[in-house]
């Protein structure tokens, strides 16, 4: 276990807005690397961020970043990086000018050559003379990353930072996060896609109706996921024949039959449903018409994984 | 603070309002001229309470005003980019100040210019009158800008509340309801204007000058720093 000091250190921290709990009782640390905070979108993931950059204040409980409060510290954001999930920008600049003022407005000294770097690691700088309203939405985002990076902050706080990126960008921008990653900086994002948070994350939090249900390594998470039992609806021919038959399957754990027809297989091993399922018919010569899970929202899985 | 200070004048400066902000300036030298070109040209004082005081400072000043400082945060808060300023390094003051010299120069100017011409056309050129007029308008802007730049702040309703300020209190509580004016900007410009040219102005006179700048000084003060302080405890969405 670590002894180093948190980066971040969020601590029995609520937020209410009236009746509205939006966060409850969230306690965590974060370290150097690349923390995901993941879940559904409404789970309070952004007034969670909101808090652990200073731009609202905790009802209860303390958010502290490198060892110093973060509300009312603007000191402090000479060593931290925010991009909101808002995406609006101010369309009458440049890419060059907004990234320039940002680093202005952060203190940063030798200006040109920062707004140049900055520019750069997201790969704009062909773009960076178009007046801001001319850009598409994935390279607002990337401009806007310029600007949150162009003071060289240690740590990073980024909500849905991959929005409107198309795939390449998405590569891109998991390649240059990985990067500064590796250089010891502190990266938060936060995201309501799974796979996203997978594919760059060392660590993750898992936020649901504002708690905190689960925290650690991808794979633990992974790991309870994939024994969620999945209902998945198979229409076909002869439902009854088919019911009986899937029942011998390991992958299956019970069967049922719709009044329309259907059959609703429950199975906590879906990938070797996938397989099994289209064997089975193919040899007890039974035409599938159709196969759908029914509960593969991603509101289904987090509430499995607070059930769990 | 020139960032912010360049970034607001910029945001500020939009087509529609440098429209209407031109056609407000023009009202009360228009209505100055009609009213010299008119059979039955008015006394110092008639002029004085309908042109200066009720249109240039209790109405034309004011809602210049609103429309800009009303808008150097109010715009920000509701396309939600006030966190690019707030999350930089620097004292929240060094925000706010920028924001309200930014509104007054671009108000300023209007009515400095609308005053200027008004009392010119209307006084015959008497620079001293011209002088107390212009300068006592440019005060007005300055205490109406740090009212509604903190009104910009607290309310997403900073139009509508400012209106309702203008035709109710210094409109209406402060032109009819003496204690009242004690607690008018619109009032505080006047008493200014009289204490700049006693010659001309003295009749009517509600307050001193040294009050007029003392209280100036106090309500100019004292709505910079509720913005300040309300600039540090908000959420910034």
């Amino acid at each position: 276990m670590s002894t180093a000091a948190p980066a971040i250190r969020v601590d029995g921290v609520s937020r209410w807005f009236g009746s509205v709990v939006a966060v409850s009782e969230i306690s965590f640390d974060v370290m150097p690397g690349i923390t995901g905070l993941l879940g559904p979108n409404g789970a309070g993931k952004t007034t969670l961020l909101r808090m652990m950059t200073g731009l609202a204040a905790t009802s209860s409980g303390t958010v502290t970043v490198l060892g110093q409060p973060v509300r009312d510290n603007p000191p402090l954001y000479r060593r931290l990086g925010v991009m909101s999930e808002h995406e609006t920008v101010y369309g009458f600049m440049t890419g060059r000018q907004f990234v320039r003022m940002m680093g202005k407005l952060r203190g940063v000294a030798d200006l040109e050559p920062a707004v140049d770097r900055a520019i750069s690691l997201v790969d704009l700088a062909d773009a960076q003379h178009r007046p801001m309203d001319t850009y598409s939405r994935g390279m607002r985002q990337r401009m806007r990353l310029a600007a949150t990076l162009v003071h060289d902050p240690e740590i990073l706080i980024l909500d849905e930072p991959l929005n409107g990126a198309d795939p390449r960008q998405r590569v891109h921008f998991q390649h240059l996060l990985r990067k500064l990653a590796a250089e010891g900086r502190t990266i938060v994002l936060s995201s309501h896609i799974l796979e996203e948070v997978e594919q760059l994350a060392d660590t993750v939090l898992l936020i649901v109706n504002g708690k905190l249900a689960a925290s650690g390594g991808f794979r633990a998470i992974r790991a309870a996921l994939n024994q969620r039992p999945y209902h998945v609806r198979v229409m076909c021919d002869a439902p009854r024949r088919l019911a009986s038959a899937v029942l011998a399957l390991d992958s299956v754990d019970a069967v049922h039959v719709d009044p329309d027809g259907a059959i609703v297989v429950l199975s906590r091993n879906v990938l070797d449903l996938q397989i099994e399922l289209p064997r089975l018919a193919q040899s007890a010569a039974i035409s599938l018409r159709r196969v759908e899970p029914l509960d593969d929202s991603l509101e289904s899985v987090f509430g499995y994984l607070v059930e769990s | 603070m020139s960032a912010v200070y360049f970034l607001t004048l910029r945001q500020l400066s939009g087509r529609w309002r440098i429209v209407v902000m031109t056609v407000l300036a023009a009202l009360p030298v228009v209505i100055a001229v009609l009213m010299l070109r008119s059979s039955s040209a008015p006394s110092v004082r008639e002029f004085e309470t309908v042109v200066l005081s009720g249109m240039l400072a209790g109405s034309i000043a004011p809602l210049v005003v609103l429309a800009i400082a009303g808008a150097a945060f109010a715009n920000e808060l509701e396309d939600r980019t006030l966190a690019n300023l707030t999350l930089s390094p620097l004292p929240r003051w060094e925000i706010v100040v920028p924001k309200l010299l930014a509104a007054i120069t671009i108000a300023g100017p209007f009515i400095a210019v609308s005053a200027l011409l008004t009392s010119h056309v209307a006084f015959l050129g008497d620079l001293r009158a011209t002088i107390a007029v212009t300068v006592s308008a440019l005060v007005g802007v300055a205490l109406y800008a740090s009212m509604f730049v903190w009104l910009g702040l607290v309310t997403t309703q900073a139009i509508g509340i400012g209106l309702l300020y203008i035709v109710l209190w210094e409109g209406f509580f402060a032109g009819f309801v003496a204690g009242a004016r004690m607690l008018s900007i619109r009032h505080y410009a006047i008493a200014l204007m009289h204490g700049l040219d006693g010659r001309r102005f003295a009749a009517g006179s509600h307050m001193s000058l040294v009050l007029a700048i003392v209280v100036a000084v106090v309500v100019f003060g004292g709505f910079l720093m509720l913005s300040i302080r309300r600039l540090r405890r908000m959420d910034v969405p």
